[in-house]
């Protein structure tokens, strides 16, 4: 699936006025008018929408329904009640471990298969998208036989001798999360570094080793510095989507470690608290849109979303 | 060098296989346990079986949400990839906000899944139109593809040799025939591969589709009302037979679209 969203990664690269020129606009403005279709639906189905969202966040639910005066209640709820701010505590710590481990094990795999040779590094290529060909809800779906009680890691355990019966903190905790979401995001990671890697021209290291550099040296020094855009661009979209994941969490995390999503998604199917739920959306929204900027202030608005670029 | 060269050869190899473990031992296991003939899903395995397939599809509630899930992606990707178009050959004229398109356009991919699956809820919901697959799941899916299939067109628009069509207009051609003679077949395979690529964004959607969708299924939403609501023994089957119906989807998209961008633009193909 995500194969595809590759080759957007690379084509982004190449839009004009990323690279800070125009597009050749000899002819008159008249065909402007082709942009309104996208735009009207973008704004009728997305602003507008976002836009009720965030007035009926500062109303009520009640028993009988919504009720169309103006409070803060909703977001003094969310800022003093310790439930809702560990939510969102846990939220970003989740997202930013998540995004630290995706990169350790992103990083050494992209440095390995950029200096692949061709063949080992297309088959190589191949496997690493495979896994994210399948279906979503099935990637996150799939941990549960194997942390579970009856699963594959209790099983072999048992096996081995080491415990006796099986164990249960393998799943439905933060750990189990991690798992899943460092399974679910790892390409984010991958693409980005690997292009940035890929792409360095090898003389650079020859230079640096003909002049006497350690290849740790010449890592430290020339390959990881080249590779900074890559790993900035992948961070940025890994600990952006871990800041919302909701399947994960809700299918492999407990209790105590659901994220700001799950607790969204409640109340509007359990609590049926619209006016909260509504808060608790617009804050979430708040902080990914912030980061999304800090890490587009950087690097650009398409970089951040096509992966490094020099 | 020389001398360091083997154990970071070793190291390598270990890292790799335990990279590829941790992404196909999970996969493998799944495929292992949809054949175990046992009432409870997971190990140890007993005996080979079939019977979770014929279970998991017994019902017809998988072939109805499939159904749905082709529909949905079909309507969707058309709509997005015209939508995505029509928007990529506008934006090349000159234009007062040009600069607020693309933040605009990339925000459905912004948004957190679950926001915008609550905001379309709302949304609906205080407009009074009634969740279901037609047409708040094909509203939200279009919104979803349609960033994507702009980001992939847009490219593409901008990659072919412009003096034709101004060799075309010299010649006294209308901005319509441009369109239709020239510029269409130049980007034809660029459109088809789009909406291929749309409809496997559809296919695939899952949290936003979920607070729209009422009590229709598509796929991912199927399987998951079966993983949150009874952990069958037959799950394991289900989600084989989902993995292998996106792996196809996507494989053909991403066949196709190779083969057009190979034919479009012969470098961004090699890399």
């Amino acid at each position: 699936m995500l194969l595809e969203y590759y080759s957007t990664y690379r084509n982004t690269r190449k839009l004009p006025f990323v690279a800070g020129q125009s597009a050749p606009q000899r002819r008159a403005s008249r065909g402007g008018w082709l942009l309104a279709p996208a735009m009207a639906w973008l704004f009728l189905f997305t602003i507008v929408p976002v836009a009720m969202m965030l007035v009926l966040s500062f109303w009520t639910s009640t028993a009988y329904g919504i009720k169309a005066e103006f409070t803060l209640d909703n977001y003094r709820t969310i800022f003093g009640e310790p439930v809702y701010l560990s939510t969102f505590a846990r939220t970003l710590r989740i997202a930013a471990v998540t995004t630290a481990l995706t990169l350790v094990v992103a990083y050494p795999v992209a440095l390995i298969v950029s200096r692949a040779r061709g063949g080992w590094k297309a088959i190589a290529l191949l496997f690493i998208f495979l896994p994210f060909w399948t279906s979503y809800v099935v990637r996150s779906f799939l941990w549960l036989p194997m942390l579970g009680r009856n699963g594959l890691i209790n099983f072999l355990l048992i096996k081995l001798g080491i415990v006796t019966r099986p164990v249960d903190w393998l799943i439905y905790n933060e750990g189990a999360v991690y798992v899943g979401l460092v399974y679910a995001y790892m390409l984010f990671m991958f693409l980005p570094i690997y292009q940035s890697l890929d792409k360095q021209d090898r003389k650079l290291e020859e230079a640096a080793s003909d002049l006497g550099a350690t290849p740790a040296r010449t890592f430290w020094r020339v390959i990881l510095p080249l590779s900074l855009p890559g790993v900035f661009s992948g961070c940025t979209m890994v600990f952006m989507f871990a800041c919302g994941a909701y399947v994960t969490p809700q299918l492999l995390g407990g209790a105590s470690s659901l994220m700001a999503s799950n607790v969204i998604g409640s109340q509007f199917q359990i609590s049926n608290n619209w006016a909260l739920g509504s808060a608790l959306s617009i804050t979430l929204m708040v902080i990914v849109l912030f980061c999304f900027m800090l890490g587009s202030s950087r690097l650009g608005l398409l970089q951040v979303l096509s992966g490094s670029r020099r | 060098m020389t001398a360091a060269r083997s154990p970071w050869a070793f190291a390598r190899t270990v890292y790799l296989a335990a990279f590829f473990s941790f992404f196909y031992v999970p996969i493998l296991t799944l495929f292992v346990l949809s054949f175990n003939d046992s009432p409870v899903m997971g190990f140890p395995f007993k005996t080979a079986t079939t019977q979770w397939y014929g279970e998991a599809v017994s019902d017809g509630v998988l072939l109805r949400a499939l159904i749905n899930s082709v529909q949905l992606g079909l309507v969707s990707a058309a709509i997005g990839t015209a939508l995505a178009l029509s928007a990529a050959i506008g934006l090349r004229y000159r234009l007062p906000f040009k600069k607020g398109v693309i933040p605009l356009m990339v925000l459905p991919i912004i948004l957190p899944g679950v926001v915008t699956g609550v905001v379309m809820l709302v949304f609906f919901g205080l407009s009074g139109v009634s969740t279901g697959l037609w047409p708040t799941t094909l509203i939200v899916h279009v919104s979803w593809v349609l960033p994507f299939a702009f980001l992939t067109l847009y490219p593409r628009i901008h990659g072919f040799d412009q003096t034709i069509e101004e060799a075309a207009m010299d010649l006294g051609a209308r901005p319509t025939t441009v369109f239709l003679r020239i510029v269409f077949p130049l980007i034809r395979p660029a459109v088809l591969a789009t909406f291929l690529f749309a409809f496997t964004l559809s296919f695939d959607e899952f949290v936003r589709t979920f607070f729209v969708i009422g009590s229709q299924r598509t796929v991912p939403v199927h399987l998951w009302i079966l993983v949150t609501e009874q952990v069958a023994p037959f799950l394991p089957a289900v989600g084989v037979i989902i993995m292998l119906a996106t792996l196809s989807v996507a494989a053909v998209g991403f066949f196709t679209m190779t083969r057009a961008s190979a034919g479009r633009a012969p470098r961004a193909a090699q890399q």
